[in-house]
């Protein structure tokens, strides 16, 4: 009975501290206005399929390049197809596979970083400095050779992307380590004889978890423009999936005479790469974390 | 009175110094290449990575294409064969001079041509000249070409744009120098930044009315339409017409709708399944509605074709109707043991700016007779070497050769860029009968036979050929409007 209530109170107390950080983030105007976008970009990832008026891959070639109508609200593309339906769902594909490029790259970068940051010595200069040369590499170039030999698949995307955006993190964590491992609750911890992974799990990780996910956050806006700038490129989304970049490199000669196709994906990006900024700050802010320093204020 | 002798004196030196300006050449010309080739690009014309943007102005073939599309004389100023058709005599220009000052002769035609020829350079102009077994120099303007079939349009063969007239023994050296007797000089070859030329004064059509030629590497296509909107080249033969109405109304630029024989296609690698079943070929071509990509792709400027790669305008050019035929498609798949259809990936690069929207639109023609297919870009820079011929599926694109070359370069079993991979007997012995019939009539029907073969099991889906719209900056002027190769580069000026 008394083990029931314990772990009641407990499970209250997760779901009341997420509460009370989303109202503390919402409580701000920037912070309100981030965390709107950011809620609007995923109720309509989920449910653009249901909303889009038009089918998204039909092509037609007597409705090329049609302007924005009653019909077609944000006019037609060069193939024909529908803008507003193609713009609604072009953010699914790029937000899946950030959201879980982003959550790989926390876990290894998050993870190697604390592990190095607690082990110190030899691994981690080792560690760090193999870091650092595939910090030096243009991520980029590393993305199109690796999309040029395996192709576009999100099973090749997705971990490649959590690889090149993790890297950063190492750094973060083990930052943020080596503020807490002289703190007195490790050396006790030590003195008690606990193991490395046991001191992590139960001392350090609670105490920069805050810092490595405000990064994380971060990491995923630039992953979205990383991954936007690689489907520009043509080596993200395969055709006919709506994807922002694509739809600008596809409609980007146009712009001049057919703005329409090009503004409504640009909008679209730009929108949610701002709301996920704003979120990452308020989420920091709301943990009282000085996203300068990476280090709780 | 001496001030007024003075006055006329200056006056007439400013006069004369006018008059002779008029005439000389000036202004700088900039067009751009898209570096196909990689560190391979050089000035020899009969290699694969000939760099046609310079050659063209470098140097000359003996006969040519005039405006009309009619076989007229180049560096040859007459010709004649004899009663089979297997020996041609050709008579050469007088007076004419290489870039390096040396005289064009007899032997430089014999060393040009028969180098074409010899396998250790590989070129892939060989099978142009496949049916000359020697060259007889009868005098120092007089050459004898011997065939060993014989072949009433063999005139034809040499507008091939890439047998060029080199100098004697220079084989070593023409892919840096690109010395020929054409109206330009190469100054400065830089393949991968810009190569210079410039006006060679003693032309033997006149003085080039450019001072200079800029030929500046700009591998990506988007990139080439920026650097005309932004005056950084004069001149891009490869607009998309979907950005037609970027330029039109634009006082800064005139643009020109070319009628061509250059053409875009899909490649299928016959020796790889299961594209090695003609039928799955045929069922994928038949699901193309070509009409459609007319439409979409060329805003209508291109001339619908059914899988040959013969020029419309050509003489032999096989037409047919070849509406898509989905049903057709789909019976053709269950015979060939796939009657759930089929899986294929099409590569494709912005090298050439529609084959991404060419695969985009036959993606969806294609889903209705159960033909999946994705769509791989690959990396631009690299795709002769590492994508085209290499991968099952890949787009492709050729210039204009006439019917015999096209048919012999694409297609035949022995040849370089057979890129489909493509080996019938049939086909060959087709192109074989054609080459030896003197008769008009029987000569045009063994070529439509050979295309008539193309349709039922070719590799290579031709949807249509282009119709070129050239943009120049408007400050150049008497630019002939015709394919590139028949273009006469000296005429042209800027402003």
């Amino acid at each position: 009975m008394e083990i029931n209530k314990v772990s009641d109170f407990k499970k209250k107390s997760i779901f009341f501290k997420v509460s009370e950080v989303l109202v503390t983030m919402a409580s701000k105007p920037s912070g309100f206005i981030g965390l709107s976008i950011l809620v609007f970009h995923i109720l309509l990832a989920f449910l653009s399929p249901y909303l889009a008026p038009y089918d998204f891959k039909a092509i037609d070639p007597t409705l090329m390049l049609q302007a924005p109508s009653s019909e077609y609200w944000f006019g037609t593309d060069s193939l024909g197809r529908d803008v507003f339906t193609r713009t609604i769902m072009g953010g699914r594909t790029a937000l899946t596979i950030t959201f879980f490029g982003s959550l790989i790259a926390l876990l290894w970068g998050g993870l190697l970083g604390i592990f190095c940051g607690l082990v110190g010595g030899k691994i981690d200069d080792v560690v760090m400095r193999v870091v650092d040369a595939f910090l030096s590499i243009p991520w980029i170039l590393a993305m199109l050779l690796i999309v040029s030999l395996l192709g576009t698949s999100t099973e090749v995307l997705i971990p490649a992307l959590g690889f090149f955006y993790g890297k950063g993190i190492v750094r973060v964590a083990r930052a943020a380590t080596h503020d807490v491992i002289a703190k007195d609750f490790i050396v006790s911890a030590r003195a008690r004889g606990h193991s490395n992974l046991s001191i992590i799990w139960n001392e350090i990780i609670p105490n920069v978890r805050d810092a490595i996910l405000v990064e994380g956050a971060m990491r995923w806006s630039w992953m979205l423009l990383g991954f936007s700038s690689l489907s520009f490129l043509g080596f993200g989304v395969s055709p006919p999936t709506p994807d922002w970049g694509l739809m600008i490199s596809n409609a980007r000669g146009l712009m001049s005479f057919a703005y329409w196709a090009v503004i409504a994906p640009i909008v679209g990006l730009s929108s949610l790469i701002i709301g996920i900024n704003l979120t990452a700050d308020a989420f920091a802010k709301a943990l009282g974390i000085d996203r300068s320093t990476k280090a709780p204020v | 009175m001496k001030n007024i002798i003075k006055l006329i004196s200056v006056s007439l030196i400013s006069l004369l110094v006018t008059f002779s300006s008029a005439n000389a050449s000036s202004g700088v010309f900039k067009l751009s290449h898209d570096l196909g080739f990689g560190k391979d690009t050089n000035l020899d014309a009969i290699t694969k990575g000939r760099l046609f943007q310079v050659v063209i102005m470098t140097q000359n073939r003996l006969v040519r294409k005039n405006l009309d599309g009619v076989t007229s004389p180049e560096l040859a100023t007459d010709w004649s064969g004899n009663s089979d058709a297997t020996e041609w005599t050709f008579n050469l220009r007088k007076g004419v001079k290489f870039h390096d000052g040396s005289d064009f002769d007899a032997e430089d035609v014999k060393y040009s041509l028969m180098r074409v020829k010899d396998p250790d350079i590989g070129s892939p102009a060989k099978k142009s000249m496949s049916s000359v077994t020697d060259i007889e120099v009868v005098d120092s303007h007089t050459v004898k070409m011997k065939l060993n079939t014989s072949f009433a349009d063999f005139p034809l063969l040499l507008t091939d744009y890439r047998l060029r007239m080199i100098p004697s023994g220079s084989g070593d050296t023409i892919g840096q120098t690109g010395i020929g007797t054409g109206p330009f000089i190469v100054e400065k070859f830089d393949a991968e930044g810009t190569t210079i030329l410039k006006a060679n004064p003693d032309y033997w059509e006149g003085a080039p009315g450019l001072a200079e030629v800029h030929v500046i590497a700009i591998p990506d296509g988007e990139a080439r339409v920026q650097a005309l909107l932004t005056g950084q080249i004069d001149m891009n033969r490869y607009v998309p017409f979907a950005q037609k109405k970027i330029f039109d109304g634009n006082s800064k630029f005139k643009t020109t709708v070319v009628p061509t024989g250059n053409w875009r296609g899909m490649v299928m690698r016959t020796d790889t399944a299961p594209f090695d079943n003609p039928k799955v070929r045929k069922a994928v071509r038949m699901a193309v509605d070509r009409q459609e990509l007319v439409d979409l792709v060329m805003g209508g400027a291109a001339t619908v074709s059914c899988d040959t790669p013969v020029a419309p305008s050509d003489q032999y050019r096989l037409d047919m109707d070849c509406s898509q035929d989905i049903n057709g498609a789909k019976k053709l798949l269950s015979e060939a043991g796939y009657p759930n259809g089929i899986e294929m990936t099409i590569h494709v690069s912005t090298k050439e700016p529609t084959w991404p929207t060419i695969a985009e639109v036959m993606q969806q023609q294609l889903a209705k007779a159960g033909i999946k297919a994705d769509i791989q870009m690959t990396p631009s820079k690299s795709y002769w070497k590492e994508t085209w011929m290499k991968k099952a599926v890949a787009m492709t694109r050729w210039n204009e050769r006439p019917a015999d070359s096209i048919l012999h370069e694409a297609y035949h079993s022995g040849a370089k860029w057979n890129e489909s991979f493509y080996k019938s007997a049939s086909f060959d012995k087709n192109l074989a009968d054609a080459r030896g019939e003197l008769d008009f009539g029987k000569r045009k029907k063994a070529y439509q036979n050979a295309q008539k073969t193309l349709w039922e099991e070719a590799g290579t889906m031709i949807p249509y050929h282009v119709s070129k719209l050239v943009v120049t900056s408007s400050r150049v002027k008497n630019l002939d409007e015709v394919e590139v190769f028949s273009v006469r580069w000296h005429k042209v000026q800027v402003d």
